[in-house]
């Protein structure tokens, strides 16, 4: 199978375009809000007060509180921390070994290669969903088999992409020339083969923590994701979902964080060119 | 050229069939249960509800048992021998006419597989001339009520294969089956030989829809005409649409907490008493239920007539009172707010299940509440069979369960499960009481009503003290219905949902 | 041809072997009484479970020796026989048929929907990168990848089926009813895919084999249909053809909340409930299916770019 990245995404260098800019920016305060919030916001996340059961926004609750009169500012701010750190180590954990292999496998070729590829094959035939739940089984309720499972489905397309690009990239006559002069193998990745492959790792990785979180949401609205109380985005959002009318806006606000993640990542993977 | 009018045709005639009204004369009704399997044992319950299948005996809206297939019955002087004689006119949807071999047939086989007849004491089932004769092991007034469940519904010859497995249902009701696509769709229509008459609706389509604001959505749209089991929170949001017609009824069902009194956390009254102190339930009804009647302030809900005594000491929040209890019991509070004895914190983990949609927000916010008397609470939500799995090896500590009391209509049924010696999956852990074991009993092989009061007062008195499982919330069925039709009526006990019944508005 | 016909077969085989072997290892390691799980996905949470376990027990014979197991299955398998459901009773291909043929359906109409607005959108928005349509492209794609499958698929049915009252919000069976899940579908792919395109139009544009044949004066439409779209179209078939395979599993969510009886539903019941040769079955099934598609998609990239024969 060929693969999204033939292309070359090669970007012009020089300094941040606006788009760029403004999505580091919204990282930024992203990051802010899911490291420093919960130390700032004084309400516990997991408090009950059925009183205020669903309390509008800008009431006595900031940004309102769900069901059990439990303050989303406080549950916004500990499920951004707990869902965007989750996505950004599965993002990581897929990675990683997807960058390493696909350049051992470009890099050496053979049987090296026919093995990772047939690896890959395999666990792209196994029904991710599937793989996960069976991984969630051995321990219900916990991060490691939710964030293991995860990763193990989506190191492939790291893989996929790393090596085709790689591949194509040492296939170049100056490239081949380079090797033959006696060129170290860190000389050629350093300055041919990351610079090429570093724009679309970014945009691989921003996807896959969109995928990361959704994935999360989808499990709890299958009963088998986190256990409560746990402020977690996705469950957030299954929790809240049969409230969705009489308070809709309650249910959006995880959404929405989840959309800015996204935004932020994709504007920075992106920016304003190809 | 004669392809494309071919063509064309079909798809003026499908147009057409969408549009026309004939078409929108299906009833089309929509509930949560999927048709998996077709043994009547596991999924009974949908063809007796869809009125497909029969039982010989049913019960009515007030729980009495009433004729079905069997007209009437009688038992011998001693107890020992049940007579059920079948009505004339009954008929299977093959043509066949519904003899004693066959209903007894189905009962053998009911007694055999995995069913509440297993429970009952039951010696042989023959057949003499129109009469299906039970013959027991000792005297047990609740037979008719054990002959009302699902899993004892009479089929057709024609519906087994050679094996004895079930290939289809061919039952004696008034509708017969016309297609089935398991798990979602079934699909029915009028039988013309039913002894109650012919139903005023002709066709029937069932789907299975698991989520509940898809229900609400399925009825607000029109898309169904009648939609079983409401969420709570749609509940209002349904009563002020003009096109529909929503109907509660209480139905025999408690959420419970079930506790291992043999753990050192629940070993003592006090403490289970304390639990059940500590617990808002007016709070969870509100928030979650959206419905403060639901509070379970003793086991039973006031529409089981004998079963619920208004005179008795109510289930309330009392933190104060669930601090004090917890004192007298020894645990005092350590240096992170959770109670301490001998060492040992008062940390549990609260087993639940998402097969009912509520129990998992309820355990939540029990876990809060607990919290503020010091109880530290793990939730875990997992499958169902957990709980019985982890009843049988002891290692549970505290279930979140709903428990269903009417699986015959009799409450004594459940009883006799759940509070036997050394408890059951979904009743008692670790307790062992012999007097409502004694009471049980004598409830179980009489069914005079004088003799019968004081038992069950007694009973539901023992079970409000002792706590062997905690009541938390009862629970209701909301029915939605279409103002199209009319003649809908809920069945709180879920025998029979009535369809033939339901005709179209004017 | 031949050639790859004769690798794809052995890979096939190869991929069969190892999931079937990964699936009964798995299913079989997992902790708890998988009898008792058996028993509470067929007769339901208010049934005596424990006792109905302690009879299916032997009726079901998981206690004989594993490889016995094992052995028994590949022999059934080479027969074409994936067995019986343990909870439904029925069998493993009866069922696939229903449910995996429900889901390829609704996986197809998806496709073909996302196929529709995707590549249309990606290709504006890759010819000026950077442009409003770019920008707004952009946006969207976000917001309908980063929302939850489930709540996008409430939106779209309090739009259509509460307040429009044109399409039903559940059901299976008629196009009508498989409208609304597709669209679902179709929304969250087209976003990816709207992307893709437009990088790889992007790329394209830059390339200068295309700059050359502006230069040649031929007019803009015949520039992008000439040499844009067949080169852009490659990773954007790629890409389509790995979304193809997680659109028939990754959708359980959409399943449920349209209450269209798909496999993902189907496996999730299969998992939780221990149905073991239900889980095989389609992990074999859908494991094999992968190994197609993979094919056709290397095809069709054969067939638009020839270059990649050298590659390969």
């Amino acid at each position: 199978m060929s693969s999204i990245g033939d292309l070359s995404f090669a970007r012009p260098k020089g300094r941040l375009p606006a788009g760029r800019m403004f999505g580091a920016g919204l990282l930024v305060l992203l990051g802010c809000f899911a490291i420093i919030g919960p130390m700032l916001i004084p309400a516990d996340p997991a408090a009950q007060d059925f009183s205020a059961s669903l309390a509008p926004i800008g009431g006595d609750f900031l940004l309102g509180a769900d069901h059990y009169g439990r303050s989303l500012l406080a549950r916004l701010a500990h499920g951004a921390r707990l869902s965007f750190g989750l996505a950004f180590l599965t993002m990581l954990a897929a990675a990683l070994p997807g960058v390493l292999l696909g350049l051992a496998a470009a890099w050496r070729g053979g049987w090296t290669e026919r093995f990772l590829e047939l690896s890959a094959t395999i666990v792209l035939a196994l029904p991710g969903l599937m793989l996960v739940l069976l991984l969630l089984a051995f321990a219900p309720g916990n991060y490691a088999p939710l964030f293991l499972g995860l990763s193990l489905t989506l190191w492939v397309e790291f893989y996929r992409v790393t090596k085709a690009t790689t591949k194509s990239v040492l296939a170049q006559p100056h490239i081949e020339a380079a090797r033959m002069l006696g060129f170290g193998s860190c000389y050629i990745l350093v300055n041919y083969i990351l610079p090429v492959i570093a724009p679309m790792i970014a945009t691989l990785s921003a996807f896959a923590m969109a995928t990361a979180i959704i994935a999360v949401s989808t499990l709890s609205a299958i009963s088998v994701g986190l256990q409560p109380p746990t402020p977690e985005l996705g469950s957030m959002i299954v929790e809240l979902l049969p409230y969705y009318a009489e308070a809709p806006v309650h249910v959006l606000l995880p959404a929405m964080l989840i959309v800015l993640l996204v935004l932020g990542l994709q504007l920075l993977a992106q920016g304003d060119h190809g | 050229m004669r392809t494309l009018r071919v063509l064309f045709t079909t798809v003026a005639l499908s147009v057409a069939a969408t549009l026309n009204p004939a078409y929108a004369e299906v009833l089309k009704v929509a509930g949560p249960w999927e048709i998996a399997g077709t043994d009547p044992a596991q999924t009974g319950y949908v063809f007796s509800r869809l009125q497909v299948a029969e039982t010989l005996v049913t019960a009515n809206r007030e729980g009495e048992i009433v004729p079905a297939i069997a007209h009437q019955w009688s038992v011998s002087g001693d107890g020992l021998i049940w007579r059920f004689t079948l009505r004339e006119n009954a008929q299977f949807h093959d043509g066949t006419p519904v003899t004693a071999e066959t209903a007894a047939a189905s009962l053998k086989r009911a007694l055999a597989g995995v069913g509440v007849l297993a429970q009952a004491p039951i010696a042989d089932i023959a057949s003499d001339r129109r009469d299906v004769v039970i013959r027991l092991t000792k005297p047990f007034s609740a037979l008719p009520a054990y002959l009302v469940h699902f899993s004892t519904i009479v089929l057709a010859p024609s519906s087994f294969d050679a094996a004895g497995k079930v290939t289809q249902t061919v039952g004696s009701g008034p509708y017969r089956v016309k297609s089935l696509t398991a798990p979602a769709r079934l699909e029915l229509q009028a039988s013309g030989g039913w002894w109650g008459g012919k139903p005023a609706i002709d066709e029937v389509s069932y789907l299975a829809v698991g989520q509940g604001e898809t229900r609400a959505l399925m009825a607000e749209s029109g898309e169904a005409d009648l939609v079983f089991s409401m969420l709570p929170v749609s509940v209002d949001r349904l009563k002020a649409n003009t096109k529909l017609d929503v109907q509660i009824a209480t139905i025999p069902r408690t959420r419970i907490l079930k506790v291992n009194a043999a753990s050192p956390f629940f070993d003592q009254v006090e403490e289970r008493q304390a639990i059940s102190a500590a617990i808002d339930r007016v709070g969870i009804t509100k928030v979650i239920l959206r419905n403060a009647d639901l509070a379970a302030t003793q086991l039973f809900p006031p529409a089981i007539k004998g079963w619920n005594s208004p005179d008795i000491q109510p289930l309330v929040r009392d933190v104060d009172k669930a601090k004090e209890l917890l004192a007298a019991a020894g645990w005092k509070a350590g240096s992170d707010g959770i109670l301490e004895k001998d060492g040992k914190r008062f940390s549990v983990t609260l087993l639940t299940y998402s097969s009912w949609p509520e129990l998992p927000p309820i355990a939540t916010a029990l876990q809060a509440q607990l919290r503020h008397v010091g109880i530290e609470v793990k939730v875990s939500v997992g499958n169902s069979s957990e709980i019985p799995a982890r009843h049988q090896d002891g290692t549970l500590e505290m279930g979140l369960i709903s428990r269903l009391y009417s699986i015959v209509p009799d409450p004594v049924g459940t009883l006799l499960q759940d509070y036997g010696p050394g408890g059951s999956d979904w009743g008692s852990m670790g307790w062992d009481n012999k007097e409502i074991q004694g009471v049980v009993q004598q409830l179980a092989a009489t069914s005079d009503a004088a003799a019968r009061a004081p038992l069950q007062a007694r009973a539901v008195e023992i079970l409000q003290r002792e706590l062997p499982s905690i009541p938390v919330t009862w629970s209701e069925l909301a029915i939605v219905s279409n103002k199209r039709i009319t003649g809908v009526e809920v069945d709180p006990l879920e025998v029979n949902y009535g369809l033939s019944a339901i005709r179209w508005a004017e | 041809m031949r050639n790859f016909l004769v690798a794809r077969l052995l890979q096939a085989g190869l991929v069969a072997t190892v999931v079937g072997a990964l699936c009964f290892v798995l299913m079989r390691v997992l902790p708890g009484d998988a009898a008792m799980r058996i028993a509470a996905g067929r007769y339901g949470p208010d049934a005596r479970i424990a006792e109905a376990a302690e009879k299916m027990r032997l009726e079901l014979g998981l206690d004989r020796p594993l490889t016995a197991q094992f052995l028994e299955w590949i022999g059934d398998v080479l027969r074409l026989d994936l067995g019986h459901s343990l909870v439904t009773g029925s069998p493993v291909v009866h069922e696939l048929k229903v449910q995996l043929g429900a889901s390829m359906w609704l996986a197809a109409s998806a496709l073909a929907l996302s196929l529709l607005v995707g590549p249309v959108i990606g290709l504006f928005s890759g010819l000026k990168p950077g442009g409003a349509i770019d920008r707004l492209a952009l946006a969207g794609a976000v917001i309908f990848r980063a929302i939850p499958p489930f709540v996008l698929g409430l939106i779209l049915m309090l739009v259509f089926s509460k307040q429009l009252g044109w399409l039903p919000p559940a059901g299976f069976g008629s196009p009508r009813e498989m409208l609304l899940p597709a669209l679902t579908l179709a929304l969250g792919l087209a976003a990816m895919s709207s992307r893709i395109t437009r990088n790889s139009v992007a790329a394209v544009a830059k390339a200068p084999y295309f700059a050359f044949a502006r230069y040649k004066g031929l007019p803009e439409a015949v520039v992008v249909g000439r040499h844009g779209l067949r080169n852009a179209a490659i990773p954007v078939v790629s890409y389509l053809g790995l979304q193809a395979v997680y659109l028939v599993e990754g959708v359980v969510v959409v399943e449920s909340l349209f209450a269209y009886p798909g496999i993902g539903h189907a496996l999730v019941h299969a998992v939780v409930e221990r149905d073991i040769p239900m889980v095989q079955g389609t992990a074999l099934v859908m494991g094999l299916m992968f190994v197609v598609i993979a094919a056709i998609v290397d095809l069709l990239t054969h067939w638009l770019d020839p270059r990649v024969r050298r590659m390969a």
